[in-house]
Formats: structure tokens, C-alpha cells, sequence
């Protein structure tokens, strides 16, 4: 047996009391204790209240919330709801569940525990952030700051609920706070989307780049500077923060959308498959991704592949009109009008705003044989967007192969303004002027004023050996007119009439308007949005149902979806459909 | 990929609820054999055992009266044999065994307590002042946010009867304030031998640390903390130099040298709370909650993160000497543990369960040996081959894998083709017959509707005066029906009266028991269910519509009319 030592006082009356409880358990430390006799009277041993707070911390650091619950209820029951840090921690497992009131309620506890501590106050002002209090959150904040003035997460959760509160210049004076405080990351990234909400991206870039000199490796920061940096048209640095980002992790996802959106801008078709393969794998249900991979088959010339991939991207997301742009302007290359007009006027229906695509409706309406309404489509574009040279051109194409001369020259002439302010002009699109200027008799540097020479020239045509005739006529052409269905061509009009269309039901669910463009235009679109995709039967759909994967969160800026799939694209293959061939 | 380790001992059933700080391997007898010994926590509230395990049979058990927080081996004297003590923290206590034997209990200095309070009671004990406004003023102190004993607390919370007996009991007894260990580990004190003295460093739940003279039993140094410690890591000798990387309960780490009295100099802040801290070399390696691994220097630079595929449940350095290797073993809450050195996974264990419990160390006389427990109680054993090599693979080399596998785009098939081809010769003739089919669709709708309105044929009354909603319930499988009529007042505050309920149907399929219904006043927003039985008649199994049609008296076209499509008879059907 061991010879006991004891070296203090506190010592000999701590085991006094022990030993009362020990005798059965441990029969060597009551020897100690025996040979001092209890005290006559001796008050029983309090336990303190705080005596579990480090298993509870434990088991909710390991996330065993079950056992961690039953400790809770054990040490409030001992301690008669006396122990802060178990109340403390029941409200942050509420807040895990999901149950934000509940953790508010017992945070508030907390703070009446411990009216001192800045923590207590600062969970409280988090939960009211949560319900989307902010005002509340600001007020408890600014109390939390009173107590410890030099906080990181007062000044940064502060700025995030001027944030959602509008108060631009508030928050960003707390995240400046907070990052002087500690350079913590996710101030950056919450003080460069301020910027960037207020549209100011020089200085959206520096903050980032700051934040890329504390954080050299951090994915995330590079891929956003990447992304300012492509906002910018900084596209060289962009690339190269991208790689950066890459280097670090090769699985970034959004890293590699971004890049491999950059490499289909300069037609590196196959390097960007071969990085898409790998976000292919990690988020096999992004449309955004799907989209890209169609455009790269689209670029190598594998039309059905592309098609299929824009068909799989818009499953994933039905309401993406650049997918439906994409898809409409394959199908237009595919020679499926009837098809891309559907894609087109879907798209349309998402982003009424856009010139280019009603410029493609009008190209497919052309190729459809409805002249009427290609026409108004392209006045349509022509109003929404009158810098873009490829609209008056092609409307001038087409207005001279319906023989209204005079009015393509007034198109042509718009051309030649345009292209003047515009820096760098599709080499097809001049061609196609200059192949059509003096088929409507006048010069390349046509000036609209010059009425007197058109006049002229239009005139002396009739004499010369008609032009047109020389070749076929370029609608009619592909189709010899739809004598197959000769049944058909009685009964249907050609695409009813703006006047009949105005006593339509469809007006009850678009609304009338006045103008008639409009009118006609709105026809096209709610045309469109009750129609089955004809070949959809085909498509083979992805067959796993799961929710989208989670997509850039809400960053507008960041969709490295293929912009450029709407400016370069377009313009050539639109015009490879419309006369090129025939000129 | 063949396992680097060799099960030695496996028993899912030994009923231990432990963590890492309550393990420890040491050759407590000083015979070569290493023991490795658990503190169990039990039941959690009692049952507590130190056990000692030699060669994976339970060589003795030691029942501790609380709850153990931390169990440490170190050698508290120059005796030979060699024989290491063990300490165990428990509350405010930490036991010492040596010899598996009780040798001593010391206890943590009692903190400071308000000197207000301590006038109170000893006022109360000479019966000065009595138990009410003993209260009131204890109250008074607690709400100014002054800390008070656990005596003064549970008085607080007394009914106001049992005050007088509860300060009667406790007031004799000195008044102190204790406080608890949250975590304990050793530090060699003037010597890095493998068998020198060590100072035990205890952090406690009042923000302190301290460390303690092994043989004198003396707090040797305190030093107070921003947060309640939850993990210790030392380092150092401490009469020469000594590092101490706390990581505390408000998320931050704190780094405390050798003379520093304040932690607050060096400070980590993570973003979530650590599961699990370790230190390798100068690095010092941090899991979160948020399933990261973090690694700092030790000046707190953020040197890499990486993402685990679940959330950790606890960590351990493997140091395996006579292999000069180095690394961190990392459980998962997916039963595995992932090994990594540095940044790179180099191995992945597979265990029957979320392992709560990791030593690693000398076991027997097996120098590599893996020490587990699980949260289900379970004990397993492995060993470390000694032909196992842990290759640093480095990630970041050459593309990943998924580059190489080809992208899934979706088939199309000769239909498709054709179609396209179709399309391509017929596109203006497809176009036309859509849109034309489109108009005719649009134009039969409106007519339809036009037609419902001018019939009054839909269940929501169209006219203003008489704002009423109906829908109807058929019942049963036949050939008796029970129909429902429920009809509702939508309007706001205008009651409607003098309404029959009637219907129309075809009186050789059916039978209505009931066919006219007087309504009696609707009052706004009330729900009003009329019912009546119909037979079917028809047993050829055919079912037609019938038509709720809701009258005004003395206006013969119904307000509103509600078409119910009648089931098949169920019993004819079967007949």
C-alpha cells in the first residue's frame, strides 16, 4: 500500500468529504481519509455547475448532437438552469437544426446569465441576423462592440447586415474595420461584392488582389479575381489568376468553367473539353457546364453532340436563355428553322431586351417564309440595339431579296454608319456589303442624304439585266415552295394577320398592345411557350432527378456561361444562311 | 492496395465511452511491456473507471468518483526503477497512481471569491443578518455580473423555505469558489530524456493554465487566457524554453512562450471550432467543425485548408521513431481515418465505427501500435507493418484522374436523325400547321370559355352580386354514392340567402335520393357541405356526368355549375 503524502491543508478536508462518498468505491484513498474524523456536521460537496461544460463542448465539436443534448439536459437540471455555457451550446445545436427562434430565445437566456459577455451578445445579434432581422442584429452588435471593441466578427457580421440593408457606405466601413482588425478572408470577398453592387470594379479588383497577397493560395480568392479580371476585359491576367487557381486545386469547378470559357473564346476547342471532362465529373448537373460542352461540339462542327449537350443543359435549366439562344442558333446552322425559331422565341420570352436575338428570330422567320414578320423582328432589334452592324445588314439582305430596293440601300447606309463606331468588324459582314453595294447601285461609302443618287440608281436597274435574276432566289431556294402539302397551303394562311391575330384569345393572356410590332412580336412569343420541343421525344434526358448541384452562389458576375457564343457566333453563321450562298 | 496495418485486436463490445485526452500508453510497470490505459467515462454520470489494459486483456480497474477529463503518464521522480505516474484530472482534482496504486489527489488552488459575498455568509453564519436579505443581496451581486460560488447560486434558486435550512447546513463550512479542468497534458521540466521529470499542465474552465511542479505538488506558473482552454499542445523544457499552443472555446489558438503571462500575443482565429489540434514539428495542424484541415505556423500563418470528404471526430500524430515518420491520423465521422503528411493523404483506415479514441505509441512490446475507441464502445487494436511505406503523392502533379475519363454526352439515335432531315425539307410547312394549330387551339379555348361564362358552367360564380365557390365530393365504390356539395360565400361581408341546390343527370344511369336542395343563408367565408345518396342503376359498368347546378329562385340560369365525373360503380364492375 502506498504511503500517502499530504502536502497542503486544502488537501486533508477535500478528502474528508470525498471519503464519504469513496468508502465503497475506492478502498485505498479512504485510508488517507480515515484517519482524519469527519466533523460532526459536515455540509454535503456542491458540485460546480460548470463541471461538464467540457464534455458538452467536446461531443459538440465531434457533432454528436443526441449525446450532447441528454449532457445539456442533465446539467441544467443539476444546476437549475444556472450553467450558461450548456444553455449556450443547446442554443447553437437549435441554431444547427434549423431552429433559429428557439436559439435566439435561449442566447437571450444566455445574456441574462451573463450580462457581461460580449459572446452572448454576439450569438444573440447572429440569430437575429438569421431571421433576417438586421436592424435588431445592428442594435445587439453595436451593444457586443461596447464590450469588446477590437472584434473582427462584430465589425465583419456589422457590415454584413448594412449589407442587406442597403447601407453601402456603412458596410463598407465595417468590412474596412474588420479587415484592419484581421485580415480574415471572407471580409475581402464580402467587401469586393459591395463594389462590385455598386458597379465599381477597379476597385472591386484591388480589394481582391489585396486579399490574393494574404492568401496566395486560396482557390476561391483567385478564381474571383480571375472572373473581376474577365469583367474588366483584362483577359490575360484573368487567365492567369485562373491558372493560378488551378494550379492549387485542378478540381476547382468554378476555376475551370471560367477558363474553359476563356479557351472557347479562342477557339481552343479540345483543351477546354479536356478541362470540362473534370468538372463533368465533379458537377455532372451543371447546366452552365453542359451549355459550354455543347458550344466546344459546336465549334468542332459535331452538331448532333452539341445539340445533345444544349439539350441536357436546358433540362437542367429550363429558363436559362442563353442555353435557348444557343440552342436556337445551332438549330438555324442545322437548317432546323422551325426548330430555332422555337429555341428563339423561348429565349426571347426570357430576355425580351435583346437585339441578337431577335435578330435570329428574324433569320429563322426568313428562312420560314414569313417575311412579314422577320421584318418586324428585325425592326424590333434594330430598336432595342442600333450600334450592332450585323442587324441593318442582314435586314438589308433580305429586304433586297424581297425586291424592296430602296429600302435596303436606307439599311445598307446604316451598315456603313455603323461599322464605323464599331472597332472590330466581322470581315463576312463587309464582304456581304461589298457584295451588295453594287447590287443595289450604290457605292461602298453610301450616304444615306444622297437621295437623288438612289433615286437614280434605282432607276437605272430596270434597264441593266436584272441582278436578282442572275441567281435563285435566295428564301425560295432551299424550299421549293410547299407544294408537298398542297391541302395544307389552302387552309393555312400565312402566319394570320396582325389584325385577325388582335381578336385572338392569346391577347386575353399577353395583354393588348398598341403598337403593332409589338403586337405581332408578342404573338411569336407566347406562341412559343406552351410548345413542345418536337424532337424532345429524342433527347435522351439524364435519368437522376436530383436538385440542381449548387451553382455560383448568386454571383451574377460570375456565370462563365459563353458570352461570346452571343457576339462572335451568331454574326458568322447568321449570315451563312442568309444570302451569302447566293450572291 | 494492400492495408499497412495488421488487426491485433478487435472487440466491438467492450463498452467504453472515452476520448483521446483519456488514453495513454506507458510502461507504468517499468518491465517493457507497455499498458495502455483508458479512463471510462461510464455511464457519464457514474460507473467511472481508470482500466488498464496489459496486452489487451484488463489487467485492473480503478473506479474514479467523477468524470475524467484527461489521463497523462509522466515520471515524477528519479526512483529506479523507472516506473512513470499516471495522472488523472477529474473536476477540480487530478488523482495520482503510481504502481496502480492511489498516491496522491491534488487539488486545484479555489479561486478568488468577492469579497461582498464572503462578508455576507460569514455575516449569516454569526446570524447577523437573516436568510431574506442574504438573498437580496446575493441577488444584487449576481445581477451586477459579479461570479459567486456554487453555494451562493443554488441558494438563489432556493424557494424561500428552504433557504433557512440550506444556509443552516452549508454556512459553517468554509466558503470557496473551485474551478474545472478542461485539459491536461505534461512538459519535461529541465531535461528532453525520454524518462526526465515532467511538469503537468493543467487549463480550467476559469481561463487559466497552470503548471505544476511534479514532486513539490506547487503551481509553478499561471497564466490566464482570453477563452476557456480545450486542447493543450506543448513543447520545450520548462526551466530552458517551452511553447504552449492552446486552442480555446471562442475558436481562437493561443500561443504562450516561456514568461508570457497574457496568451492573447499570438492568436489564430478559425472560423469554426476546433475537434481536434495537434502539433508536428513547427507546424500546427487544426480540424474544425466546418470538415476542414487547417495548417498554421507556428506564427499563426495560414500555410494550407483542405476539405474533408466528412466531419472529424478527433486527431493524433502518429510519430513512429524508428521509421523517422511523422504524421496525422485524422477520424471521421464516415468510420475511417485518413493519415496525412503534410498536406498529402497518404493512407486511409477503415474502422468498424465513428472512432472517438486515437493513440498511437508503444503497446506491448509492438512499437507501432494504433490505439481505438469508437463511440459505440468498441476497442480495436492495429498494428503498423513494418514493411509499410507511406508515399508522399503528390497531388498536385500531372492532371487529375476525372481529366481522363470521357464526358457522358447523351446518345442520339437514327430517329433523331431522320427527324432533323424532315424538319430540314418541311420546316415552313411544320411551321405553318403549328402555328395554324396553335391559333384553332387558342380559338377553341376562348370559346370554351366564353361559352362557361355565358353558361355560368364554372364552380366560382362570375357575378358580382352573388360571389359563390363550389366544389364537389363523390364517396363511396358504388353502387350507392354519397355526394358532397360544399359551397362557400366568398364575398366579404354580404350574405347570400334564397339558394337551391339542383342537378342534372341521366335518370337511367342514376338515381338521386335527394334532388333539390334548399340552401339555407351562407354566411361569408362559412364552408356549407350539402349531401345527398345516389344509386347507380346502369350495371354494364358505365359512368356519365352529373351536373351541380346552384339556383337562384326564381331565375332559371344557374349562378354557377359544377360537372363531376361519376366513378364506375365498383359492385357492377366486379359483377
Amino acid at each position: 500500500m502506498a504511503h500517502v503524502t499530504n502536502n497542503n491543508d486544502e488537501n486533508v478536508t477535500d478528502g474528508n468529504k470525498s471519503g464519504q462518498t469513496q468508502e465503497t468505491e475506492i478502498p485505498s484513498i479512504p485510508q488517507v481519509t480515515t484517519a482524519l474524523k469527519p466533523k460532526a456536521k459536515k455540509a454535503p460537496e456542491l458540485p460546480v455547475n460548470e463541471r461538464r461544460n467540457w464534455l458538452i463542448h467536446l461531443h459538440y465539436v465531434q457533432k454528436d448532437f443526441e449525446t450532447c443534448k441528454v449532457l445539456i439536459k442533465e446539467q441544467l437540471t443539476e444546476s437549475g438552469g444556472m450553467c450558461e455555457y450548456a444553455v449556450y451550446v443547446q442554443a447553437l445545436i437549435h441554431r444547427q437544426e434549423g431552429k433559429i427562434q428557439e436559439s435566439l430565445e435561449l442566447f437571450q437566456t444566455c445574456t441574462l446569465l451573463n450580462p457581461n459577455s460580449g459572446e452572448n451578445l454576439k450569438q444573440v445579434a447572429r440569430s437575429l441576423f438569421l431571421l433576417a432581422r438586421h436592424k435588431a442584429a445592428i442594435d445587439v452588435y453595436n451593444e457586443a462592440s461596447n464590450i469588446n471593441p477590437k472584434d473582427w466578427e462584430i465589425s465583419h457580421n456589422l457590415g454584413v447586415c448594412y449589407m442587406y440593408l442597403r447601407d453601402k457606405a456603412k458596410a463598407k466601413e465595417c468590412f474596412k474595420q474588420a479587415i484592419d482588425i484581421r485580415r480574415h478572408d471572407v471580409s475581402y470577398v464580402m467587401l469586393g461584392k459591395l463594389y462590385l453592387m455598386e458597379g465599381d470594379l477597379n476597385s472591386a479588383v484591388d480589394i481582391c488582389k489585396n486579399a490574393v497577397e494574404f492568401y496566395p493560395e486560396s482557390p476561391d480568392l483567385l478564381t474571383t479575381l480571375g472572373l473581376l479580371y474577365m469583367q474588366i476585359g483584362q483577359y490575360q491576367k484573368a487567365f492567369e489568376n485562373l491558372g493560378n487557381a488551378l494550379t492549387f486545386n485542378p478540381q476547382h469547378t468554378k476555376a475551370i468553367m471560367a477558363a474553359g470559357s476563356m479557351m472557347q473564346g479562342h477557339c481552343d476547342w479540345d483543351v477546354a473539353l479536356t478541362k470540362y471532362r473534370i468538372a463533368a465529373v465533379n458537377t455532372p448537373e451543371n447546366p452552365s457546364l453542359w451549355n459550354n460542352i455543347g458550344m466546344c461540339f459546336f465549334g468542332k462542327k459535331k452538331y448532333v453532340a452539341a445539340i445533345s449537350c444544349l439539350k441536357r443543359a436546358n433540362y437542367l435549366a429550363p429558363f436559362d436563355w442563353k442555353i435557348l439562344y444557343n440552342l436556337g442558333l445551332v438549330h438555324l446552322s442545322m437548317q432546323q428553322f422551325a426548330s430555332a425559331f422555337h429555341f428563339l422565341s423561348a429565349a426571347i420570352n426570357f430576355k425580351p431586351k435583346m437585339a441578337q436575338l431577335f435578330m435570329l428570330l428574324a433569320v429563322a422567320l426568313t428562312n420560314l417564309e414569313d417575311v412579314d414578320n422577320a421584318k418586324q423582328a428585325y425592326e424590333q432589334a434594330i430598336s432595342l440595339d442600333n450600334k450592332d452592324p450585323s442587324i441593318p445588314m442582314n435586314y438589308a439582305v433580305l429586304l433586297y431579296n424581297n425586291g424592296e430596293r430602296r429600302a435596303a440601300s436606307k439599311y445598307l447606309s446604316i451598315f456603313t454608319q455603323n461599322i464605323k463606331s464599331v472597332p472590330n468588324v466581322d470581315q463576312e459582314l463587309l464582304d456581304m456589303a461589298s457584295k451588295l453595294g453594287p447590287l443595289l447601285q450604290v457605292g461602298d461609302n453610301l450616304v444615306w442624304k444622297d437621295q437623288g443618287k438612289e433615286k437614280h440608281s434605282s432607276a437605272s436597274i430596270a434597264n441593266k439585266p436584272d441582278p436578282v435574276t442572275n441567281k435563285p432566289d435566295p428564301v425560295a431556294a432551299p424550299f421549293t415552295r410547299p407544294t408537298t402539302s398542297s391541302a395544307v397551303e389552302a387552309e393555312i394562311p400565312p402566319t394570320p394577320d396582325i389584325l385577325t391575330e388582335q381578336t385572338l384569345p392569346s391577347d386575353l393572356l399577353m395583354g393588348a398592345s398598341s403598337d403593332t410590332a409589338n403586337t405581332k412580336l408578342s404573338r411569336t412569343q407566347t406562341d412559343m411557350s406552351e410548345f413542345p420541343q418536337v424532337s424532345d421525344t429524342h433527347l435522351s434526358k439524364p435519368t437522376t432527378l436530383d436538385p440542381l448541384p449548387k451553382i455560383e452562389s448568386g454571383k451574377p458576375s460570375q456565370l462563365p456561361i459563353l458570352e461570346q457564343s452571343s457576339s462572335n457566333v451568331p454574326v458568322s453563321t447568321e449570315l451563312k444562311m442568309s444570302p451569302l450562298s447566293d450572291l | 492496395m494492400t492495408s499497412k496495418w495488421l488487426d491485433a485486436y478487435h472487440d466491438p463490445v467492450a463498452s467504453l465511452y472515452t476520448f483521446t485526452q483519456c488514453l495513454t500508453l506507458a510502461d507504468i510497470q517499468a518491465d517493457g511491456d507497455w499498458k495502455l490505459i483508458i479512463a471510462d467515462l461510464g455511464t457519464g454520470s457514474y460507473d467511472m473507471k481508470l482500466k488498464v489494459y496489459k496486452n489487451t486483456n484488463l489487467m485492473s480497474e480503478h473506479a474514479i468518483i467523477d468524470l475524467p477529463t484527461g489521463v497523462v503518464n509522466f515520471y515524477m521522480d528519479t526512483l529506479e526503477p523507472r516506473t512513470p505516474a499516471i495522472a488523472v484530472a477529474s473536476g477540480p482534482y487530478i488523482y495520482i497512481y503510481k504502481n496502480l496504486r492511489p498516491y496522491f489527489k491534488f487539488t486545484l488552488p479555489p479561486l478568488s471569491i468577492n469579497q461582498i459575498e464572503q462578508e455576507l455568509w460569514e455575516q449569516a453564519k454569526h446570524d447577523n443578518i437573516n436568510v431574506f436579505v442574504l438573498r437580496d443581496a446575493l441577488e444584487g451581486l449576481r445581477s451586477d455580473g459579479q461570479l459567486l460560488t456554487v453555494r451562493s447560486l443554488k441558494f438563489l434558486q432556493l424557494e424561500s423555505t428552504d433557504l433557512e435550512a440550506f444556509a443552516n447546513l452549508h454556512k459553517h463550512a468554509p466558503l470557496k469558489r473551485q474551478t474545472v479542468i478542461t485539459c491536461l497534458d505534461t512538459l519535461k521540466k529541465s531535461l528532453a530524456d525520454e524518462d526526465a521529470i515532467s511538469c503537468l499542465v493543467v487549463g480550467t474552465e476559469n481561463k487559466s493554465i497552470y503548471i505544476l511542479d511534479p514532486e513539490a505538488f506547487t503551481v509553478l506558473t499561471t497564466v490566464d487566457l482570453p477563452s476557456i482552454p480545450v486542447f493543450i499542445s506543448v513543447n520545450g523544457l520548462y526551466d530552458v524554453e517551452y511553447r504552449l499552443v492552446v486552442s480555446c472555446r471562442n475558436g481562437c489558438i493561443y500561443t504562450l512562450k516561456r514568461g508570457s503571462k497574457e496568451g492573447s500575443k499570438y492568436c489564430i482565429e478559425l472560423n469554426s471550432q476546433p475537434v481536434g489540434m495537434e502539433r508536428i514539428n513547427k507546424t500546427i495542424y487544426v480540424g474544425c467543425m466546418d470538415e476542414t484541415l487547417q495548417c498554421y505556423s507556428s506564427k499563426g500563418k495560414k500555410l494550407w485548408t483542405i476539405k474533408l470528404p466528412t466531419s472529424i471526430t478527433t486527431m493524433k500524430t502518429l510519430d513512429y521513431s524508428p521509421r523517422q515518420l511523422k504524421t496525422l491520423l485524422v477520424a471521421l465521422s464516415n468510420n475511417e481515418i485518413h493519415m496525412y503528411k503534410d498536406k498529402y493523404l497518404v493512407d486511409v483506415i477503415k474502422t468498424e465505427g465513428v472512432v472517438t479514441g486515437l493513440q498511437f505509441g508503444r503497446f506491448g512490446r509492438e512499437d507501432g501500435t494504433l490505439v481505438m475507441t469508437t463511440r459505440g464502445g468498441g476497442l480495436f487494436v492495429k498494428i503498423l507493418k513494418r514493411s509499410a511505406k507511406f508515399e508522399e503523392k503528390d497531388a498536385l502533379a500531372g492532371p487529375p484522374i476525372s481529366q481522363n475519363q470521357k464526358i457522358n454526352i447523351p446518345k442520339k439515335t437514327k430517329l433523331f436523325v431522320d427527324q432533323t432531315l424532315r424538319e430540314r425539307q418541311n420546316a415552313v410547312a411544320m411551321h405553318r400547321t403549328f402555328q395554324r394549330d396553335l391559333y384553332l387551339l387558342r380559338l377553341n379555348t376562348a370559346r370554351q370559355y366564353v361559352k362557361a361564362l355565358d353558361n355560368s358552367m364554372n364552380p366560382i360564380s362570375s357575378d358580382p352580386t352573388e360571389p359563390l365557390k363550389l366544389s364537389a365530393q363523390i364517396q363511396g365504390i358504388g353502387p350507392t354514392f354519397k355526394l358532397t356539395v360544399n359551397l362557400q360565400n366568398t364575398s366579404l361581408s354580404q350574405p347570400t340567402s334564397n339558394l337551391i341546390i339542383t342537378f342534372n343527370y341521366d335518370d337511367k344511369l342514376y338515381s338521386f335520393r335527394n334532388k333539390f336542395i334548399e340552401a339555407p343563408m351562407l354566411v361569408p367565408g362559412l364552408n356549407y357541405a350539402f349531401e345527398t345518396f345516389i344509386d347507380c342503376l346502369n350495371e354494364k359498368g358505365v359512368s356519365d356526368n352529373v351536373k351541380v347546378y346552384v339556383l337562384k329562385s326564381g331565375r332559371s340560369v344557374p349562378i354557377i355549375t359544377g360537372v363531376i365525373s361519376m366513378p364506375v360503380s365498383e359492385a357492377v364492375a366486379v359483377a
